[in-house]
Formats: C-alpha cells, sequence, structure tokens
C-alpha cells in the first residue's frame, strides 16, 4: 500500500515523457516519400559536373537532365536508365536550364554566352538569343514553357518575362514589395508561382502577371532555391542551406519537412531544383551529388 | 481517487525540482572580503549582488568547472538573472560579444563608475575589439572623435547592419538638417540619399569625410553614368568592367538581389574605403546577405577560424565551382595548409569520388566552414568518413 503513490508519480512522469518524445518525433518524421529511384552517369570518368534542372518530357516519358558542368543533356527513361548524352557538337557553353518545346528542337538557358538559344536537334545546331526587355540586357537563368509562351527568369531583375515564339514580350511578372525579384519559378494549372528568396515568400500570379496571393515561408526556410507544386495544391520549397525540403499546405500552412544534408542515398549536398514528374514522383537535382533522385509516396 | 493522486504526484514532482532549481548557496560577503579587498569592488554604481554581499549568486567560493569560480558561462550567468533581455539580444543583427554571452567584453560584473556598469572609456574599449578602425583620421567625424559610438551603434542587438540605431540616411539626418545638406549639395542631380555611397561616417582623408577611394567616373562628372533621373543599370557598369562581365557568366554569380543594379549590392558607385570601392568590409557585405548561413556554420562544434575576408576562397562576382568556390577545393586549402597539400590522401584531377565521379579534393572529406567533426571532417573521422567512398571496405 506504502509503495503505491511513488509507483503513481514514476507512471506519471513515464507517460509524460512517452507523450512528449512521440509528438516531437511524429513533427520532424511525418514524411510520406520514399526514396525511388536515381538518375545519374554510372561511368564515374564521365560522370556529370553540377548538373543544374531537370526536364519532363511527359509525351515520350523521358527525363532530361542539364549538366552544366560538361556543357551537355542526357536524357534518360522512366526506368532510369541513360538513353543519350548530347552537347550538339560541343557547341553549349554553361547551360544551365532548358525546356523542349517539340521534336524539332529545344531552348536552352546558357549561362556561358548569357544566351536564351535555341537547338535544332536533328542539325544539332545552336542558334544564340541575347534577350532584351524595355531596352535593358536580361540575363536568363529558370524557364518553363507554357501555351505557346516561354516564360524566363531574368536574374538581372529578378523579374520573369513571357515571351512570344518570336521572343518578343509579352508580360512581366514582379511585386512592388519585393525589389530582389524571384529566384526560381513554376507554373501550375494556369498560374505562375514565383520563390522570392530574399523575404522568403511565395508569390502567385495569373499569367496575365496580376498577383493574386502571397504565402509568408516563416523560419522554416533559410535559404531556399526552388520550389514545385503538387498537383494537391501542396507547395514543396528546397532549402539549399539546411539541405531539406519543407512543404506546405495550399494556404500556406508549414506542414512538415524532410531530407538531411549528406551524399548517401536520399541525401542532399548541394541541392538546385525540385519538380513534380506527371507520375507522381517528386526529382530533386543535386549539384554536389551529381544526380537526380525521385521520391515518390 | 487516482485521478487526483495523479495530479498531486505530478504538482509534488515540479515542486520539488522548481524548489532545488530556484535554491542559491549565499555565504556572507564579509567572509570574501577577508581575502579580497573591498575598495575594488565598489565604484559610483556597484552591481546588485556585489551591493547585496551576494558574492556566491556568481561565484561558487569552493570549486568551479569556469575561470573566476563562476557558477556558469558568463552569458548564461547574467541572463539568469537579466532574463528579459536573453531574448531581446537574439533578434536581428547581434554584436558579436553578446552571440558569444562575452558580457563582461563591455561590461564591469561588480562595479563602475558608468552607468550600466560599462566598463570605463567605452570608445576604447570598443576600439580594442575593432582594431581596423583607426583612432584618429586627417578628418574625423565629431561623434567618433569624441568615442560616442553609441550615438549612431547600438550595443547589443539592432535591426540594421552593423549595429545601427535606425537607417543610414536617418541617422544622419538626425543631426545634420535636411536644409543644409541640400545647399551643400547644389550640383547633386537626383534627390539626396545613401549619404554612406561618398561619406565615411567616421573620418576620412578627404574634406567632408568623402571616402579616400574615388570612382573614376565620379570623378570626371556625374554624366559619365547618369542620363537624367534614370537608375544606372548593371550594364552601364559592365560597359567599363569587362572582365567583371565575364566572371559573371558563370553557372552560378552575384547577379541577384538587386533593386536596379546588382554590382550595387557590394560595390559604391562613387567613392569608398578601398580600391574595390566595397560599401562596407568585406565580412559585413557578404554578412548581409548570408547572416543565417554564417551563424549555423559559427555553431557548429569545429567552426573554421574566422580568415580575413571571404574572398580567401570564394569567388565575389561568380564562379563555375559548388559555393562559388575559387578553384576545386585543394588550391585554395593549401594557400594556408601547405604542409597538408604536400602528405594526404591522394587528391586532384587523376582521383575521382566514387559516388560522384567529380575530383577528390579537401572538400571531399572536410567541410572548410566548420562541422561537428574534429577537423572540420563532414563525418566522424574513423570508418564513417571512409566509407562514403570506400563502400567495399
Amino acid at each position: 500500500m506504502s509503495n503505491k503513490p511513488a509507483c503513481w508519480i514514476l507512471k506519471t512522469v513515464l507517460m509524460f515523457t512517452l507523450v512528449l518524445g512521440y509528438y516531437n518525433e511524429r513533427a520532424e518524421a511525418a514524411s510520406p516519400w520514399l526514396w525511388d529511384r536515381v538518375l545519374k552517369q554510372d561511368l564515374v570518368q564521365d560522370a556529370m559536373r553540377m548538373p543544374t534542372s531537370l526536364y519532363i518530357d511527359a509525351d515520350k516519358e523521358l527525363y532530361y537532365i542539364v549538366d552544366s558542368g560538361r556543357n551537355r543533356l542526357l536524357s534518360f527513361n522512366r526506368k532510369g536508365e541513360l538513353l543519350n548524352i548530347f552537347n550538339a557538337g560541343k557547341a553549349l557553353s554553361i547551360p544551365f536550364d532548358m525546356v523542349k518545346i517539340n521534336e524539332k528542337g529545344l531552348w536552352i538557358v546558357e549561362k556561358g554566352r548569357n544566351s536564351l538559344s535555341y537547338i535544332a536537334l536533328k542539325e544539332k545546331k545552336v542558334t544564340p538569343n541575347t534577350l532584351m526587355y524595355k531596352g535593358e540586357l536580361v540575363y536568363p537563368d529558370r524557364i518553363e514553357a507554357d501555351s505557346g509562351l516561354l516564360y524566363v527568369l531574368n536574374k538581372a531583375t529578378g523579374n520573369i518575362i513571357s515571351y512570344s515564339n518570336k521572343l518578343e514580350a509579352v508580360n512581366r511578372f514582379s511585386c512592388s514589395d519585393c525589389p530582389w525579384g524571384f529566384v526560381d519559378f513554376k507554373i501550375h494549372e494556369q498560374k505562375l508561382w514565383a520563390l522570392d528568396q530574399a523575404n522568403k515568400t511565395i508569390r502567385c500570379f495569373n499569367l496575365d502577371g496580376k498577383l493574386i496571393k502571397t504565402f509568408e515561408l516563416g523560419s522554416s526556410v533559410n535559404f531556399p532555391v526552388s520550389l514545385a507544386i503538387e498537383p494537391t495544391g501542396f507547395i514543396y520549397v528546397l532549402d539549399r542551406q539546411k539541405r531539406n525540403i519543407a512543404v506546405y499546405d495550399r494556404n500556406g500552412t508549414f506542414k512538415y519537412r524532410f531530407l538531411e544534408k549528406g551524399i548517401a542515398r536520399g541525401q542532399l549536398y548541394f541541392p538546385s531544383e525540385i519538380r513534380f514528374d506527371p507520375w507522381g514522383g517528386l526529382c530533386m537535382v543535386d549539384e554536389g551529388n551529381a544526380r537526380v533522385e525521385i521520391f515518390k509516396r | 481517487m487516482r485521478l487526483l493522486l495523479t495530479f498531486f504526484s505530478t504538482l509534488l514532482c515540479f515542486s520539488t525540482v522548481l524548489l532545488f532549481a530556484a535554491a542559491q548557496p549565499a555565504l556572507a560577503a564579509n567572509v570574501c572580503f577577508s581575502c579580497h579587498d573591498k575598495a575594488l569592488f565598489t565604484d559610483k554604481i556597484i552591481h546588485k549582488p556585489v551591493a547585496e554581499s551576494q558574492c556566491s549568486v556568481c561565484h561558487n567560493p569552493h570549486v568551479a568547472k569556469y575561470k573566476g569560480l563562476l557558477r556558469n558561462r558568463e552569458g548564461d550567468l547574467c541572463y539568469s538573472c537579466h532574463k528579459k533581455s536573453k531574448n531581446e539580444f537574439a533578434q536581428g543583427v547581434v554584436h558579436a560579444p553578446v552571440a558569444a554571452g562575452n558580457c563582461s567584453a563591455c561590461h564591469s560584473p561588480h562595479a563602475s563608475s558608468e552607468k550600466g556598469l560599462i566598463n570605463k572609456d567605452l570608445a576604447k574599449n570598443c576600439l580594442a575589439c575593432h582594431t581596423d578602425l583607426p583612432k584618429e583620421y586627417k578628418q574625423t567625424h565629431k561623434p567618433f572623435a569624441d568615442g560616442n559610438c553609441t550615438v549612431c551603434h547600438k550595443s547589443h542587438q539592432a535591426d540594421n547592419l552593423q549595429l545601427l540605431s535606425d537607417k543610414p540616411d536617418a541617422l544622419c539626418l538626425s543631426c545634420h538638417s535636411a536644409d543644409t545638406l541640400q545647399a551643400s549639395h547644389k550640383d547633386y542631380p537626383l534627390a539626396l540619399k545613401d549619404c554612406l555611397s561618398c561619406h565615411n561616417p567616421h573620418g576620412s582623408e578627404r574634406k567632408g569625410l568623402i571616402r579616400n577611394f574615388l570612382h573614376q567616373p565620379y570623378v570626371e562628372g556625374c554624366a559619365s553614368c547618369h542620363q537624367g533621373t534614370a537608375k544606372v543599370s548593371m550594364a552601364t557598369c559592365l560597359k567599363c568592367h569587362e572582365k567583371t562581365g565575364q566572371e559573371l557568366q558563370a553557372n552560378h554569380s552575384h547577379i541577384t538581389l538587386q533593386n536596379g543594379n546588382s554590382c550595387l549590392n557590394c560595390h559604391s558607385p562613387h567613392a569608398g574605403d578601398d580600391k574595390a570601392l566595397l560599401k562596407h568590409r568585406e565580412r559585413q557585405i557578404c554578412n548581409s546577405c548570408h547572416a543565417e548561413t554564417l551563424a549555423l556554420y559559427r555553431q557548429t562544434k569545429f567552426p573554421h577560424p574566422p580568415v580575413k575576408k571571404c574572398s580567401v576562397c570564394h569567388e565575389s562576382h561568380g564562379s563555375k565551382n559548388l559555393a562559388m568556390l575559387r578553384g576545386g577545393g585543394n588550391a585554395i586549402c593549401v594557400q594556408c595548409h601547405e604542409t597538408q597539400g604536400k602528405f594526404t590522401h591522394p587528391v586532384g584531377p587523376e582521383v575521382l569520388e566514387s559516388h560522384t565521379g567529380q575530383m577528390v579534393t579537401c572538400v571531399s572529406c572536410h567541410n572548410p566552414m566548420g562541422t561537428d567533426h574534429k577537423a572540420h571532417l563532414v563525418q566522424e573521422g574513423k570508418r564513417a568518413l571512409c566509407v562514403l567512398c570506400h563502400r567495399t571496405y
């Protein structure tokens, strides 16, 4: 009988510890994402060097990786098998991002030329283009294509400009309270989502350039460099410095984070871009680990 | 009944813990002052525990882990009473001694002739750490000459860079009237702003505290760069600075975070304190964008000792390497670690990492900014590190 109070004290303390521990663990370990496969050049002597972006051809079921360090593009099938390595007759100069518009050609950002270049695939011919906007030189960074328009992030202003196929400027995406501009953007369901690194916010625009909403990312991210929007509307933000992904719901409420720094499978070293593929995979381009890893639920 | 018992037992548990935590062994100061000269602990302002002869609030009379028989680390000890300050001093830009918990860098813990227990002669105190600042200039700004650093700077933390108590222009205008300034800048083509772009707020060799190094177009006349009231673009700068233009055409560049002209993130277009016309000291400029990253590495168990300039290792304009390094990772390290460059795990273009196919460099095993492992190793320096590459071992 005399042992009962002591026993209850012990039980209570144990219960507190267990409950607190469970909730702490749950908060950080709620990720449903599992490593699925990797896209990389297995031949060590010819491995990718600082891949910077990924383009997905949904119709052909192909992944294209821009290998900026070796001035080339690599294509992979859905299984992750390397299909082709293309360097346009060694004509590329620090390619950074790309979009394929049809079977005949693709647009590619060449940092080495400060150009939005057109590559005629069959002819392996690269045509450099110097972009201008209202008389000012544009420094192309990220690009996307949608409904016949090319969307170009101008690194010099942080603004996004849409161009016709004749490279005539159509619209500009900017906001008055984000003078530092954007570092990445994606087009999802006829909306343009742009990542404002300095203010740690995401801005959502109509495709006519009108700003419709802003999400605060808060202290969950430190150095956000890329974003991706899941078909469910959840927002994924890649933090290059923390080497993880912060996930927000469609209202911009932080939900959870996952991944960590490292060079092992499923870890990030110097990640540069995230993107969803049409088959439910979350693809992460990792410059430091020279690979693209795909995660699935 | 059981519920009540659970509640009271929990309450008892917490109360006991709190009671033990709050207890501070008291000791009559007379005992301390029988050896330690009391006069040395007496001045115009006396720290409350000293005034109340409660030496043992801070010191353990017998034995302690910390120098001066302190009961705890200096910062933690101070914050155990100055509780509100702990949170307040962690916000915004934080003064390095505050961040390090080194309160005694500026405050005397026992007694002082100055309010706030400030060490005597604060200006000398500031310059004791800020050794790169000259003690005087040919033309010296009065607050600097008088040692009144706090006219412009806050001591613990601030919302502005360089711990300024307000935006730089607002600070200038708090003493210099707008009319006087306008009158002394008759030919200035735009609205007066960004005073620090031309003036050094501490002092200069030039009249009017104009910074020592002048940009040649500024000497030649405003029209060299300015056309009307339009902002001067980066393209204008790159017309002359062609080499910089080439450096910027890389995978990673500092064409970023700008409001019209990226160059002006770091450089002053008119005058500067060095040949590169940097707006501030280099580390301050880097810190203005990369503060969180730098803080994270500073918090590691083995941070790299501070180097004078970030540009010792990193490119300032653009780089084809990760982290905007100046090279692949070997050439940079051996600038200082000369010996290690001669005997090491094989490195260089002939040795490739098995997991990335990229050249093995110092950075393959070390993170030169700092890690939680000795020698800044990326993993604990035994098996865990080696098997990152040597997976069959």
